[in-house]
This record gives structure tokens, sequence and C-alpha cells, in this order.
């Protein structure tokens, strides 16, 4: 009864409802407004929660292709996941290493990793984009990224 | 008589050589700030403003009002080839115009996102001339009651939005108005959904959504798709629009000038509303609403006009009453008291030359924007012959610094990332990204508006069917939210009765 | 304010000739600081582009820039979010490091107050307060009410009826100021019905009869009141301002209410700030605020001056915290944590 996919969505969603609908019952109440802050989280909460149980007790009206978009090879997810890291890595390093540093690193692993095997065109593209981006950021329209550790 | 004179002088200031020079200067600028990530008209402008410190009054307007509409112009561009729209009032335009240039028709996409915003731009600014003072009362009758009619007929778009489950789609929207709830309620000042983290005080940003749901989310899908074209798409298709295609695009071009103009002249509607409505509202009326979605010449022209139309539209308030109606014409506003401008009620009659000059340079501005733009697109489509997997890095470095520019803060990256494994899942699992979006911004316009209406009205109820235009928008809202009912209804029962 | 004025006048020529006059090898020199900055400073304005603090940042940056009053280089960095706090927590991690300075104004003190903010304004070091600005209160031209005693008379009878609008979150800076002075005419704090609009619909839904206040700053009233389209019943200086249109404004002093709302903005440092190092930018803003360059900024925007050193400064800010606090308790909205 439970292995179909939208049953397993309408779970989650009923937890995500739940979890929302405490946060909303915690918020204070400001004396002269009917319509508080809460009024419209309740509503929403109590809505989620409704939405989710039409959608558990819905017939499973997916197509085929639907349903083939979830079968992952597990080389396809391996590559989600560690494009998913890398840019993990870009955020938590951008502010400390610097946008052009950082950026340069990121491209040319990141297509590197995703297959792409022309080294040197990589290497030119790492190099020109964010050094071309950072120019046009800072000096055109002075907007200042994060410089970082490189002396500029 | 007056009018004439001061058309006149406007005419003579607008297609003086430095008149001609700033517009064009404007455009270009504001059509390549569009293109950069994360850069809409609001930065366009704020970065123009030091230039204008020392010009002539008529002449700064010119230049800034150019890269207003450029860069509105320019923002297509990203939503038509990568589907990551830089600008709130080009995530519409992304709902056609992806898809059709993964059809190989990029060229064709931006072509008929120039001419639509062309027509959009050109139209709305004969609107702008011969109805400016007169508009500028039915900017001031739309109050909080008004507005939250307004968006509920946006919110009864959600099922059309949808291409398969309607109750996956209003899941989505409850979703998309959850997410707009979190930050300081401004009617009361509670955080909400904060959990103490400063950085979540201001709300979500409409760009992290936006970049999340389809820039992130589609490239999960490039990504397990590399191996199909490691080496890139090198068809963009032909530019040329045949005369079927124009036919089509009559239509919507047409109405949406005038629907997508008065959008934009209502304070705080403006151009991300008016491209959405514009979408709707053809879709609604289409004879081949399946089409939709997948690459429809109408999908592309419909929000495109419409965004154009309003971005003129927002002039209106502005000069006739000095009144701001959106984020960009009140910087707009700041820039201007700088330079000793003071629009409103009397800017007509005390400044003519710049009234009158700033519009029709408007049309100066739009013919070289498509005058420019239309040899370009060849170019520019190029982006996609990039090979793939180094398209994706790319395109993820530009998400992220696009939402950098923003905030300048990481913390809006990680949650970029996390909207982009929401947009991924929700494809997974069939959830469409639309109604969420349109929820998202639709939702905290509604929230404010209803709640503002109600402490005026001291929590009566009878305000919003008291008024006519708040009691019409309703009625229209029940109506379209009635009709597809009675349709579904009765196409069923002929199946069943033909089965 | 007017005597500070004619001080600074005085000063203008006398400062900007040691200014000329003194080399840049030696330009710490005289004032009796013995700190320098050793790289560029970093200008946080906590908002984005565009609004007051925006503005006065990029203004002050680049006064420094042509006065040539700073060596080293000033840049302005937005960092938007939580009505400032944002901004303000950057600026506290920055503990000891005074190469990063912050624009602010009365929100420093009402957002923490309002228990939006865990940082408030002793948390910072107060360097010079530069400016202050003033509330208006307009009403439409066909209003009932003459002045603001009419107004606060219909107050007090029936606070449901009239609807008060700003731009700013309740407990912030619109709703507040006009509190303050309806508070001082015998008006209860909490009946009064106060609707935020942050939307730029302000203007629009007084004059469309939304509402019928308009709590705002004095520039924002001006072409309309030069339009006929409404009428400023009161504005919140000690005396009235100078300037066309605005030299008609009546203050709330002079119809007989004994209260003021001053919109100030200056500058902080991060806490743990030396001695040395605030004598440093205290002379520097003294320098940027006697300078013509400030004066015209001055008069673009319409802002009063209002300089303050860091000592002044902090025993200002002490009382205003106070006043501010009392009356954020009064409307209910003074949240401890």
């Amino acid at each position: 009864m439970l292995k179909a996919p939208h049953r397993k969505v309408s779970l989650v969603l009923m937890a995500i409802a739940a979890f929302y609908l405490y946060l909303a019952f915690q918020l204070p109440s400001f004396m002269n407004s009917i319509i508080d802050s809460d009024t419209l989280p309740k509503v929403l909460g109590v809505l989620l929660i409704v939405l989710s149980l039409i959608l558990f007790f819905m017939p499973d009206n997916e197509t085929p292709e639907q349903k083939e978009k979830r079968n992952i090879p597990k080389s396809d997810a391996f590559m989600l996941i560690g494009t998913f890291l890398l840019i993990l890595v870009y955020i938590f390093f951008l502010e400390i290493l610097g946008f052009i540093l950082v950026s340069m690193l990121f491209i040319f692993i990141c297509s590197l990793f995703l297959g792409y095997k022309k080294h040197v065109t990589n290497a030119i593209v790492a190099v020109l984009f964010p050094v071309s981006l950072y120019l046009i950021f800072t000096q055109l329209l002075g907007i200042s990224l994060p410089s970082g550790i490189l002396p500029i | 008589m007056g009018n004439f004179d001061g058309i006149l002088s406007g005419l003579q200031l607008a297609l003086s050589i430095e008149g001609i020079l700033f517009v064009l200067l404007g455009v270009m600028a504001g059509t390549f700030i569009g293109m950069m990530p994360g850069l809409g008209p609001i930065s366009a402008i704020a970065i123009m403003i030091p230039l204008t410190y020392s010009m002539d009054p008529t002449i700064a307007l010119v230049l800034m009002a150019g890269v207003y509409y450029g860069a509105v112009f320019g923002g297509s561009t990203s939503s038509i080839l990568l589907n990551a729209p830089g600008i709130a009032g080009t995530v519409a335009t992304s709902f056609d115009g992806y898809p059709m240039a993964q059809k190989g028709q990029a060229g064709k996409a931006l072509a008929i996102a120039a001419i639509a915003s062309f027509t959009g731009g050109t139209v709305s600014v004969v609107l702008l001339m011969l109805f400016a003072p007169l508009l500028s009362s039915v900017a001031i009758v739309f109050g909080p009651p008004e507005y939250f009619a307004l968006m509920i007929l946006g919110l009864t778009a959600i099922s059309s939005l949808s291409d398969g489950s309607t109750v996956k789609a209003l899941i989505a929207a409850v979703v998309g108005i959850m997410a707009v709830t979190i930050g300081i309620d401004s009617q009361t000042g509670t955080a909400r959904f904060t959990f103490n983290n400063p950085n979540l005080l201001e709300g979500i940003d409409f760009l992290v959504v936006a970049l999340g749901l389809f820039a992130l989310a589609e490239i999960c899908n490039l990504i397990i798709n590399r191996k199909d074209k490691i080496k890139g798409n090198e068809n963009i298709g032909s530019l040329k629009l045949s005369k079927s295609d124009y036919k089509e695009m009559a239509g919507p071009m047409t109405r949406q000038s005038f629907l997508g103009f008065i959008l934009g002249v209502l304070p705080g509607a403006g151009a991300t509303i008016a491209s959405f409505i514009g979408y709707i509202t053809e879709k609604k009326i289409a004879k081949n609403p399946e089409e939709w979605g997948k690459g429809a010449v109408k999908g592309i022209a419909a929000p495109e006009t419409a965004n154009n139309a309003a971005t003129s539209g927002a002039f209106v308030p502005l000069l006739s009453l000095g009144i701001p109606g959106s984020g960009t014409t009140a910087v707009l506003l700041g820039a201007l008291l700088v330079l000793d401008v003071q629009p409103g009620p009397l800017l007509i009659t005390d400044r003519p030359e710049l009234f009158w000059g700033v519009i029709i340079s408007m049309y100066v501005g739009n013919i070289f924007l498509l005058v420019l733009n239309l040899p370009l697109i060849p170019y520019i489509a190029k982006v996609l012959a990039i090979p793939r997997p180094l398209l994706i890095s790319l395109v993820i470095m530009f998400s992220m610094i696009g939402v950098y520019s923003i905030s300048f803060n990481t913390f809006d990256l990680y949650m970029l990332l996390a909207f982009g494994v929401l947009g991924y899942f929700m494809r997974l699992f069939s959830f469409p990204a639309a109604p969420l979006i349109l929820a998202f911004i639709l939702g905290g316009m509604m929230e404010n508006s209803f709640r503002q209406s109600m402490t005026i009205a001291n929590n009566d109820l009878s305000i919003f069917f008291t008024r006519p235009i708040a009691v019409s928008l309703l009625g229209v809202a029940l109506l379209a939210f009635v009709v597809p009912l009675w349709q579904a209804v009765r196409s069923r029962r002929k199946s069943k009765m033909s089965s | 304010m007017k005597y500070i004025k004619l001080a600074a006048f005085g000063l203008i020529s006398a400062v900007t000739l040691s200014a000329c006059g003194s080399g840049s090898e030696e330009s710490s020199g005289e004032g009796g600081g013995d700190w320098e900055p050793e790289q560029s400073i970093e200008m946080v304005a906590p908002s984005g582009a565009g609004g007051g603090w925006d503005t006065t940042a990029r203004m002050a940056a680049e006064g420094f820039e042509t006065e040539g009053i700073l060596d080293e280089g000033m840049g302005v960095v937005n960092k938007e979010g939580g009505g400032g706090s944002v901004g303000w927590s950057y600026i506290q991690g920055k503990s000891g490091n005074p190469h990063h300075l912050f624009v602010a104004s009365p929100p420093l003190l009402l957002i923490p107050l309002n228990g939006q903010s865990d940082v408030g304004y002793e948390d910072f070091t107060p360097l010079a307060n530069m400016i202050s600005d003033y509330g208006a209160f307009a009403v439409r031209d066909d209003a009932e009410w003459e002045d603001l005693n009419e107004l606060f008379e219909d107050m007090k009878d029936d606070p449901e009826g009239i609807t008060v609008i700003g731009e700013s979150s309740p407990g912030s800076m619109d709703h507040m100021q006009f509190v303050k002075i309806a508070a001082a005419a015998g008006v209860d704090p909490k009946s009064v019905k106060y609707v935020s609009a942050q939307d730029g619909s302000t203007m629009t839904n007084l004059l469309n009869g939304n509402a019928d206040v308009y709590s705002t700053g004095v520039t924002e009233t001006i072409e309309q009141v030069r339009a006929g389209e409404i009428r400023v019943l009161g504005i919140t200086a000690e005396e009235r301002m100078s300037g066309d249109v605005i030299e008609d404004f009546p203050t709330a002093v002079e119809q007989g209410i004994d209260a003021t709302f001053v919109n100030w903005r200056g500058f902080f440092g991060p806490p743990d700030m030396t001695e040395a190092q605030v004598a440093f930018y205290e002379e520097k803003f003294q320098e940027l605020n006697d300078s013509e360059f400030w004066a015209d900024t001055r008069e673009k925007y319409g802002w009063e001056e209002a300089y303050m050193n860091s000592e002044e400064y902090s025993d200002f800010l002490e009382e205003e915290s106070a006043s501010m606090q009392e009356l954020l308790d009064d409307v209910g909205l003074y949240n401890q944590e």
C-alpha cells in the first residue's frame, strides 16, 4: 500500500505540514488585529495536510514516461551527488579563497568530473571566464566580489 | 496648445545628437546588464546613478530609462537559453522559450522574444503618450482590497500552469506561499519561521527560488543527459519567422501590449505579474493549450510583450504622480531627486521638455533595441554550442554569482542549492514548478493586502464586496475558477456517454 | 542645531586649509591619534541599493575621495537583510578590526528593542553622527483636520476611524515617530491604527482615501504639497526647517505638543576599537562634515547638519534608546529577550 511513490510523497508532505503548523502555533500574537501573523500559516498548514490526504487516496495517474524519470542509473546518481558536493565546496570557499580562484578551480574540476576531456580548452575557459566576469563586475559595474587571497 | 509645445521641445531633445547618443548608450548598457546573471533593472539603474550626477536631467533620465527597459529586454536571454531567469519578469518566458531552444530553435525563440519586446515596448509608449495624465487616476484607485482581488485572480491561474495533476499543482502553490511566509511579517513585525537565523529575517529572495527551481533543477537533467550531447548543440535554427508565426504572435502581442501596460501602471504590480498574467490569459484563450510549455510561439510572445509594456506603464505613476510603483522606479525616483527633478503632478507643466523628451526617447530606444539585438542573436545563441560539461559548470557559476551579487551572503547560496534539490525532486515526482513560483510571487502581496484591508475596514469583510473594482475582479476570478471546472464535468459526461 | 551650523561654517576654511596643507605622509600626525588604516576601508550599508543608508554611505565614500580626506580608499558594500540586522551581525563579527564601518539611523535602536535583532547599538563603537532628518504627518488636502490637535482630538474619540499609513513595519520608524508625537498629545499609543505598506503604495493609499494620515519623511511630502494634493499637519523637528515649501510646515512643538523625533544618521565601527582608532575616524568624519562637498550633498538631499563626535553620540544614543524603549513598551511591542 505504501509502495506507490505518490503515497510516500504524501506522507513526507504531511510531516512537513505538521512541522510547519507546530511552528505556526508558536508564533506570538499581536493584540489589536484579528487576522494576525499566524492566521495565514495555520490556513496553509491545514490546506497542505488536506491536499496531501487527497494525494494519498488518489489513484496513481502517472504516465510510464514520468515513472521512468525516477530510474536513475547508479553512475548518473553518482554524478549528481558529486556535482552537488562540488557546489557545496564552491560556496564554502567562495569568501575564503576569493571569487576568481575558487571559480577557476570549480569550472576546471567540475567539467573534468562530468567527462570533459579537452584539458587545454577547459583550462583556458576556467581562467578566462572568472577573470573577465570579475573585471566586468568590479570595474565596469562597481559591484565588489570577494577578492580573497589573491593580491588584487 | 501647451502640450503641443512641450511635445515639440521634447522631440527636439530626444532627437538631438546627445539625446540619441545617450539612449543608445542606455539601451546597450541595459541589455548587457540584463543578460548578466542576477542583475536586473534595479541594479542596472543603481549602477548608472553616479554617471548621471553632472548631467542634464532630461538626458540623465533618458539614459536611465533606456537602461531600465533595456535590462528588461535583455533579461529574457538567459531564460530562453539556459532556463535561468535572471530577473523575475522573465520567469514566464522560460516556460516556452527554453523548450523551444532545446528543440534546436534557439534563434527563433530569441527572435520572437525580441520582436514581442519591441512591440510591447513601442505600443505601450504610444499609450503612455496618449493616456499618461488620464491613467494616473486609475493608478490611484487601487488600494489594498483591489490588490487582494487582483492577486486572487492571479492565483486562479495555478491550475492552468499544471501539466497533469491539479492536486500536485495546488500542493506546489501552497508550498510556494509557505516559503514566502518566512521572514519578518510586515504587518506586525513578528519573525516567522526564521529559526533565529538573521539571514532569514528578510525572507527568501525571489531569485534564489527562481534560479534554484529552474536553472539548477535543469542542470540535474543536463547532467543525466550529458552523454547525448557531450559536444553541445550546434544547431540554433533559423532566425527567420514564417508568416504563420507572425500571424500567431499578432493576437497575443496586441492584447498583452494593453494588458501589460495597464498592470504596469498599477503601483506594485509591475512587469513580473504582467508577464505571468499575460502568459496565463493567452494560454486560457489559446486553441492549443496542450502545446504550451513545449515551445509554443505564443508562450514566448505573450509574457515578453507584457513585461516590456509594463515597464512603460510604470512610468505613468512615476512621471505624472511622483509615486514610485515598484522598487525599480523608486530607485529611479531617488536618482531624479538628486538631479533636482521632482516628478509629480506638476512635472508635465513645469518641465514639459523632460516629460515628453523621455517618452519620445523611448521610441528611439526600442528601435535601437530591436536593430541591435536581432543581428546579435546568432552569436548569443552560440552559448548552446558549448560542450555540455563545460556549459554545466559555467551555468552553475553564473547562478551562484547572480545570487551572490544581490545579497553578498553565502547563506543565500546554500538556499539556492536547497531549492535546486527541491526543484529536481519536484521534477522526479511530477510536481510542476511554475505554480510554486507564481504563488511565491503573489502570495506575499495577497496576504499583505488582505490584512491591510482588514485593518482599514476594522475587520469588516464587506470591504471586498462594496468596492466596484474589487468585486468585479473577484467575480472574474470566480469565473476563471468555475468555468474550467464546468467544462471538465461536461467533457467527462460526454466521454462517458460516447463510451 | 543652528549654532552647530554656524560654528561649522567658521571652521570650514580653517580645516580645509589644514587638510590641504598636511602632506600625505603625516596626515594623522596632528589629530592626536597615532593609528592609521592599513588597508582600504569597507563601508557597509545594511540595506539594498538606493535607500537612505545606501545613499548616505555612498555619498560619504565619494566625499572622502573627492576631498582627498582618506589616503586609503573606501568601498561601499550592501549587506541587506532583517531590516539591518544581517549587516550588523556581519560588523559584529569584525570585532577589533577597525577597517569595517557601517551607517546607521534610528532602526539600530528600534529593531533590537522589537526583538528582531540580537545586536544593538551598544554592541558597536559610535564614531560620528553626521546628519538629521525629520518626520512629517500628511493628510489629504480636503481632510477635515486643520492641525495636529484637531487630528489627535478625533483620534481620542474614535481611534478606529483613522488609519495611519507608513512605509516601515510596526514598531519601526514611521510608526514610532507618529506614536511619539500622538502620545505626547494624550492619544493612547496602543489605539493608533497603523498600516504598513512596504511596496511603495503609501502615498497612493493616502490620496485614494484608504489611509487618512501618512507618516513619512519631510522630503517625501514636498511635491504633493506643492501640487495641492496633500497638507502637512506637523513635522517632528524642534523648530521650523528652512527651504522652499518646507518652511511652511508647522512643527508639533509650536502646536503645543512637546515632543520631537529625530531621524539621525551617522557612522559606527565594530566593537573593541582603541581610542586612537576612534580619534582617527572622528577627525576624518569631522573633516568630511566641514567640507564643501558634504554641504552640497546635504542641500541636495534636504538633510540638516547634525555632527556629533563619538562621546556626544554615545550619550545621545543612550538617551534615545531609553525613550524608544518606553514608547515601544507603551505600544506593546517592546520585546525583551
